[in-house]
């Protein structure tokens, strides 16, 4: 229907190397990313605050888990610590001093840095053993957070973001925010994707495939792995600490707690592995299925539909939610991402059944 | 909130025939955890606060204005509670409870910006009591920081003295744990004891590693400052390494549903407490009366006069005082008029639910009193006056905190 593959040919290299080889995709991409630069016009701030806010950053957020966890085949079940050590190494850098650009750089590295050190149990430990090696990873910066005052902010926990300002523009009010964190997303985004098509992206794919088959073939296992949990946990890292300044601008230790790996890994998962729109819809998913969820139930339960009391109408959305996620994994193990490559390839060669791709 | 609405409407119209002033509704927004950590709280919390401002309806209002309460689960995150916060700001609520650290804490400057009041009642930062530093800021109740100094009173008086004596603080591994040690470190210095800290890993569900310490340090009064289920843990545990339950003394949280959960041998420990616990007080019957017998109770009724349901009764009683304090110049109800109505607070007791309490625009605490009362294997029986204890060095940490705040902390 809309794709109209008929008469599009690659006829050299540099047609054939684009991102988006079909016209209807990159038409798309181009509105969703118009759509999502202007929604500081046409959206109310409520919904931008609460909701496309929030979904942009842990969008970025997931990508970064995605690329240790999908595309390298690395568990990490501590990555909302790696956040953390973002979010609060950027207070701390700008509070010295540091301008903000610089402290998001450098709190990546910080961030790298530390996340790569607890990834080098990856060099010794597969699946479930190097999920306990990052849950490890997870409650020691926790209780580092917590026990040394110097970093949590003194007595109450709670430190608050200083003002900023990035590239000159002053990041205060609400749009400024959003754009900063949007243009993160999009930085991430187009990074994830033509990381896929480097060297480096192939030889994570391999360490993901098998190790010991990818060292046969001349990839080392020791850099690679190494870079997968540097790489990532440096965008991690970048992201937790949009997180901090444009989202949450005071951040306590519970921000970042086991739970909100969780919810990471989850993203990811139900998003699809590995997927860039998964990670989108993976992330909108779980961030926001259970506030529609809660707000629908009380809408209900206000109008006299579900007359049953308030202890049962708060964990009403959470079984809802418990069973779309089993749903939608029973429905299509390969996460949402896959249910929308189902549909695209559907219309790709709609009106005729099979897809070639 | 249709049904909230017609009773409310129902109930505004009755009382606007007697007053002229145009009444309006007034909407607190409860934003509270019912589903993740504050669950052993939250339920009976809410359905007291519910049940009051429902109380308040019936009886007509404030000149004619009636109070709805919106109620959402935040599930403590933050990301939710700003959800349901911007939400219910933008359906017009100026009074704010979370009920959650957290949340609160990602939410104070917003609130602060929004000229929404916040309450923080027996929760949240301690410094919030420094209105000049927090405006909208209202913990309205004795702080962490004038709770353990209330206990530590309680067992200079009631103990036989404290100088030289040793005091195990038994505390849950969070930043609300470790709260109490800023009081504790001066007041050891002025009244020379001596203390020692032994913290538990959160949820506290196996604390026998940290008691099997405090057993070798031999403690003459022990202060456990944890909340849900940890806290009936902490007793039962205490107990078993050979402490008695006279020598316990308890932060705000502790309950009839952990001295059912600890069992007989809970008998004679000693807890804070900011409210009156039990349904034998003016407002407690008159909710009774026409609120519960006549079927518009927001909850089970084995709750009512329950410790954290009159807790959440006085929240909801200081609240509408504030509002109907608020109303007395004339003008609408909103965040700045009720922010003023709070600050002219003066001796207001919730009919001796609860301390009496004077809300100033330095002091959003209210003066910080409570009690110390025992459980007696029925009932939790006070055994102490309501009173503020250490005030001025209660105010000195206060002040000193929100300083820090101040300068961005």
């Amino acid at each position: 229907m809309f794709y109209r593959l008929s008469g599009t040919f690659h006829t050299n290299y540099q047609a054939d190397r684009k991102l988006w080889k079909i016209p209807a995709d990159r038409w798309q991409i181009i509105i969703v990313f118009v759509l999502a630069l202007l929604a500081p016009l046409y959206v109310s701030p409520l919904y931008l605050g609460s909701y496309v806010l929030p979904w942009v950053i842990w969008s970025a957020a997931a990508l970064s888990l995605t690329l240790l966890m999908g595309m390298a085949g690395q568990l990490h079940f501590g990555f909302a610590a790696v956040m953390a050590i973002g979010a609060y190494s950027s207070i701390h850098l700008v509070r010295a001093g540091i301008p903000f650009e610089i402290a998001l750089l450098l709190s990546g590295i910080i961030a790298a840095v530390i996340g790569a050190i607890f990834g080098a149990a990856a060099l010794r430990v597969k699946g479930l053993y190097l999920v306990m090696a990052t849950l490890a990873m997870q409650y020691l910066v926790d209780w580092v957070v917590v026990n040394v005052p110097w970093i949590s902010g003194g007595a109450h926990a709670t430190l608050r973001t200083p003002a900023v300002s990035f590239l000159f523009m002053d990041i205060s009010s609400l749009a400024s925010r959003y754009w900063l964190a949007l243009a993160w997303a999009a930085l991430i985004t187009i990074f994830y994707l033509n990381v896929k098509r480097t060297s480096f992206g192939r030889s994570l794919v391999a360490i993901r495939d098998k190790d010991f088959a990818a060292a046969v073939i001349g990839v080392d296992p020791f850099k690679t792995k190494l870079m997968a949990f540097f790489t990532s946990s440096f965008l991690g890292g970048v992201s937790g600490a949009i997180l901090a300044f444009c989202y949450y601008r005071a951040v306590t230790p519970e921000q970042f707690g086991f739970n909100v790996s969780i919810q990471l890994v989850a993203m990811v998962l139900v998003g699809g592995l590995g997927s860039v729109i998964g990670s989108y819809l993976g992330a909108g998913f779980v961030l926001l299925a259970p506030i529609f969820l809660t707000n629908l139930i009380a809408g209900l339960a206000s109008s006299g539909w579900v007359p049953v009391s308030q202890n049962f109408l708060s964990h009403l959305p959470l079984m809802i939610y418990g069973a779309m996620i089993i749903g939608f994994l029973l429905f299509e193990p390969l996460g949402l991402a896959k249910i929308y490559d189902n549909i695209r390839k559907y219309f790709l060669v709609w009106p005729f059944r099979h897809a070639r791709s | 909130m249709n049904w909230m609405r017609r009773t409310a409407l129902s109930a505004a119209l009755v009382a606007g025939m007697a007053v002229q002033a145009p009444a309006e509704e007034v909407k607190f927004g409860l934003l509270q955890d019912f589903t993740a950590v504050y669950t052993f709280v939250t339920g009976q919390y809410n359905q007291g606060q519910r049940d009051y401002l429902t109380l308040i309806n019936e009886e007509g209002g404030i000149d004619g204005n009636t109070f709805t309460a919106i109620v959402r689960d935040t599930g403590n995150q933050p990301q939710r509670g700003i959800e349901a916060y911007n939400r219910a700001k933008e359906e017009g609520a100026i009074l704010f409870d979370f009920l959650s650290t957290p949340v609160s804490a990602a939410i104070l400057d917003q609130a602060d910006a929004d000229a929404r009041v916040v309450i923080t009642p027996a929760h949240g930062r301690g410094d919030a009591s420094d209105g000049t530093v927090f405006p909208y800021v209202f913990p309205m109740m004795a702080t962490y920081w004038a709770q353990a100094a209330n206990l530590i009173e309680f067992m200079k008086t009631n103990g036989g003295g404290i100088e030289g004596k040793k005091i195990a603080i038994v505390h849950i591994d969070s930043p609300f744990g470790r709260e109490p040690m800023p009081i504790l470190d001066a007041l050891a210095e002025q009244e020379g004891f001596e203390y020692r800290a032994f913290p538990y890993a959160s949820p506290g569900n196996e604390q026998s590693a940290a008691w099997s310490e405090v057993r070798r340090y031999r403690p003459d009064f022990v202060l456990i400052w944890g909340a849900g289920g940890g806290q009936a843990v902490s007793v039962r545990t205490a107990i078993q390494n050979g402490i008695a339950p006279e020598q316990i003394h308890s932060v705000i949280w502790l309950a009839e549903t952990d001295a059912a959960n600890v069992g007989p041998q809970m008998k004679g420990v000693k807890r804070f407490e900011a409210t009156a616990s039990g349904a034998d007080h003016p407002i407690i019957q008159r909710i009774q009366e026409k609120v519960i017998a006549t079927g518009k109770g927001s909850g089970e009724e084995a709750n009512v006069g329950n410790s954290y349901y009159n807790l959440g009764v006085a929240t909801m009683a200081v609240a509408v005082e504030a509002a109907r304090l608020g109303l007395e110049g004339g003008e609408p109800l909103t965040g700045e008029t009720l922010k003023a109505g709070f600050e002219k607070i003066a001796g207001y007791d919730a009919e001796g639910l609860m301390p009496p309490v004077t809300i100033t625009a330095e002091d959003h605490q209210g003066g910080g009193a409570g009690r110390v009362s025992e459980w007696d294997g029925e009932a939790w029986v006070p055994v102490s006056e309501w009173h503020a204890a250490y005030p001025e060095l209660v105010r000195k940490v206060i002040e000193e905190s929100a300083a820090h705040y101040g300068e961005g902390n």
